[in-house]
């Protein structure tokens, strides 16, 4: 058993911070990426988070015409709790807010709460298309998220368990991405897909008016921003014990590799969406389930055997 | 400087803009967006995302009248700018950020904007931008009630309910009935297509144009002009296919090309096409989009890119013959067209037969 303290739900609010400045610093730096392409001077785009969050700050709310408020806003507002839920378990080094004998159960739990989530969002406005692009994220939900679910089982098969402290300890000398490498990459997918974002963004896409977003303004509409760059940070925080090898690494403390491996993956994850275009959910669901459901499937079945044949 | 004079211009610097484009006002509209780009505002995908409106162009006075109603659906604090010539972009957009900037402005705008949707006439097409009818919202003003809306159970607020009526499978599907355009980013001015949903799939679709006459007199474009037309649909079509980076790049080359830098443009054209063409991800999106038996999406795409460089007068490879295939057969053609896609896939072939509006220079030369 690895050991992890269990700090007291006072620290809560620090782990909240945490994902919040990485959600900032995911911001930041798409700023910057797409500042390069549209040729905006580095200083202006990289201070895009801070000009956007005045921005919508200042815009005041609006509502549309038989809107479904309440499911609306606890669309909007579900899927950043979602993210900070999901973080409770990643051990910070040996600190942890949550030290779940379930854990990976816990997060696969919390990224289903994101299929609510972005239906109720598109479903709230009472706008077509709005609900186009809720049901495109069901869509895309049906094919990404059965792998996920199997990438997330290959580690706690390959360390016998499911808290994830047991798994980042299991990794001692060989991280569970190198050796199980379609799991980890399947895994990625999945982050990039229910954080909406890059080429599994169609559910917001240009070609719907913003399809979830279009009818949101204001902090309605940030919130959802916010939890958009939540999402993929949390899921980026969560790879690290699972495939990254949590805290080990030389020199620097435990805590500080954790955030130095979720901060180059989660920059990683931002940078995809400057690299491609968008997978539409009807061609996205073909390759779901005839390539990555089976390649993951064969994933879990080896890691199965080497992790009964060393005993 | 106090904080709120500080929050009020780190918001103006981060204004979202949507730039309506009345027939025949594609030159106002490129300056206009390269205006915004040049301050560092975004495109806004819908009126909800917007807090400045641009008019590029003249619009007719139906195209006045939706904009009307597109303005309503401003959430505030907003400002709107006329753009009538290439030219007077910049000057616009800095009224309209000096606007955007002017509190007191902007609070007497809150207090006597319509606090309420404008009354529906029973008909459906003057729906605003994209959402049909169901989006005349204004703010929210602690509530949902628009109780004095209700014109009974069958039609709630004074929008008719969906009705049912036979899928493609021979099931019985709700049937929704939605105007797409003409205030849709990246799609052609002055169109709109009603068309009838079952889920996101066009079961019927029928054209036609709002604003004005829509000869643009392209047959007479010097050539850097009309690289620079094509590569502004092929911006659009990367913006909806999701691949806001390489639009940028197209956006830029677009520019370039206008300010009649062709070597620049052309080095800059080279690449965008190179990088579009490598793209297996984009081939597998887009492969197969459009009527059968007709160039697919991904095919117009490069050739629209192959034809550009041809404008430029250099070797393209085979940019094909041939002019506006689906611009010939019309209005009516493209929403045939457009029956039985997804509604992803109708934005795709409305944008890429688009692309085919120009002819090649053969046959300019030639003919």
């Amino acid at each position: 058993m690895a050991d992890v303290s269990v700090v007291s739900p006072a620290w809560a609010p620090a782990a909240a911070l945490l994902v919040l400045g990485g959600a900032w610093g995911a911001a930041a730096l798409d700023g910057v990426l797409s500042g390069r392409s549209t040729g905006l001077p580095g200083r202006a785009s990289s201070r895009r988070p801070v000009d956007e969050v005045a921005r919508l700050m200042r815009q005041r709310r609006r509502t549309t015409v038989r809107a479904d408020g309440l499911l609306w806003r606890v669309g909007g507002a579900a899927m950043l709790v979602a993210a900070l839920l999901m973080v409770v378990v990643v051990p910070l080094g040996s600190w942890a807010v949550a030290d779940l004998a379930v854990g990976v159960v816990w997060f696969n739990t919390m990224d289903v709460v994101v299929w609510a989530a972005v239906w109720l969002a598109g479903w709230g406005a009472n706008s077509a298309h709005s609900l186009v692009g809720g049901y495109r994220f069901l869509a895309q939900a049906l094919a990404y998220e059965l792998p996920l679910m199997f990438a997330l089982t290959a580690p706690p098969v390959a360390a016998g368990s499911l808290r994830v402290a047991d798994i980042a300890a299991a990794q001692d000398g060989l991280w569970f991405a190198v050796w199980m490498p379609v799991a980890f990459g399947v895994y990625c997918i999945g982050v990039v897909a229910f954080s909406v974002w890059g080429p599994f963004a169609p559910a917001a896409g240009a070609d719907i008016a913003g399809g979830v977003l279009a009818e949101l303004s204001g902090v309605d509409r940030l919130l959802v921003l916010v939890g958009r760059y939540a999402l993929l940070v949390a899921g980026a925080a969560f790879a690290v014990p699972m495939f990254l090898g949590g805290g080990s690494g030389p020199l620097l403390p435990a805590w500080t590799w954790v955030l130095v491996k979720t901060a180059l993956l989660a920059a990683a994850l931002v940078a995809v969406r400057r690299r491609v275009p968008a997978v539409r959910p009807d061609r996205f669901v073909e390759a779901g389930w005839v390539v990555l459901l089976p390649l993951v499937l064969l994933q879990v079945l080896v890691v199965a055997v080497i992790a009964v044949g060393r005993g | 400087m106090d904080v709120r004079a500080r929050l009020t211009s780190a918001a103006v610097r981060a204004a979202h803009v949507l730039v309506v484009e009345a027939p025949g006002g594609w030159r106002e509209r490129f300056a206009a967006e390269r205006a915004a780009a040049a301050r560092g505002w975004t495109p806004a995908a819908s009126p909800a995302d917007a807090d400045v409106l641009v008019v590029c162009g003249a619009p007719g006075d139906d195209l006045a009248a939706l904009l009307d109603r597109v303005w309503d659906q401003l959430p505030g604090p907003r400002a709107r700018a006329q753009v009538r010539s290439p030219t007077g972009a910049g000057q616009a957009l800095a009224e309209a950020a000096a606007l955007l900037a002017d509190e007191r402005h902007q609070r007497r705008d809150a207090r006597e904007r319509r606090q309420e949707p404008a009354p529906l006439h029973g008909d459906m097409d003057h729906g605003g931008m994209d959402h049909g009818d169901t989006d005349h919202g204004d703010m929210d003003h602690g509530g949902t009630d628009h109780g004095g809306m209700d014109h009974g159970d069958m039609a709630p607020a004074g929008i008719p309910l969906a009705s049912g009526g036979p899928d493609r499978d021979g099931l019985e599907m709700d049937v929704l009935h939605l105007s797409l355009g003409p205030v849709l980013p990246s799609w052609p001015a002055g169109l709109v297509l009603d068309v009838a949903l079952q889920g996101d799939v066009v079961v019927s679709a029928e054209a036609r144009h709002v604003g004005g006459p829509t000869a643009e007199g392209h047959h007479g474009l010097e050539p850097p002009e009309r690289a620079a037309y094509r590569v502004d649909g092929v911006a659009r079509l990367l913006d909806l296919a999701g691949w806001p980076d390489a639009a940028s790049r197209a956006r830029r080359t677009r520019d370039v090309l206008l300010d009649g830098d062709s070597a620049t443009g052309h080095r800059l054209l080279v690449g965008l096409r190179s990088r579009v063409g490598r793209s297996r991800l984009l081939r597998w999106q887009l492969r197969g989009l459009g009527p059968p038996g007709r160039p697919d999406v991904h095919d117009r795409l490069l050739r629209a890119l192959a034809r550009a460089v041809d404008d430029l007068g250099r070797d393209a490879g085979d940019p094909g013959d041939g002019t506006s295939e689906d611009g010939g057969a019309g209005p009516d053609g493209l929403a045939s067209a457009t029956v039985g896609l997804e509604l992803a896939a109708v934005r795709l072939v409305v944008a890429a037969a688009d692309l085919d509006r120009l002819p090649t220079r053969r046959e300019v030369v030639g003919g």
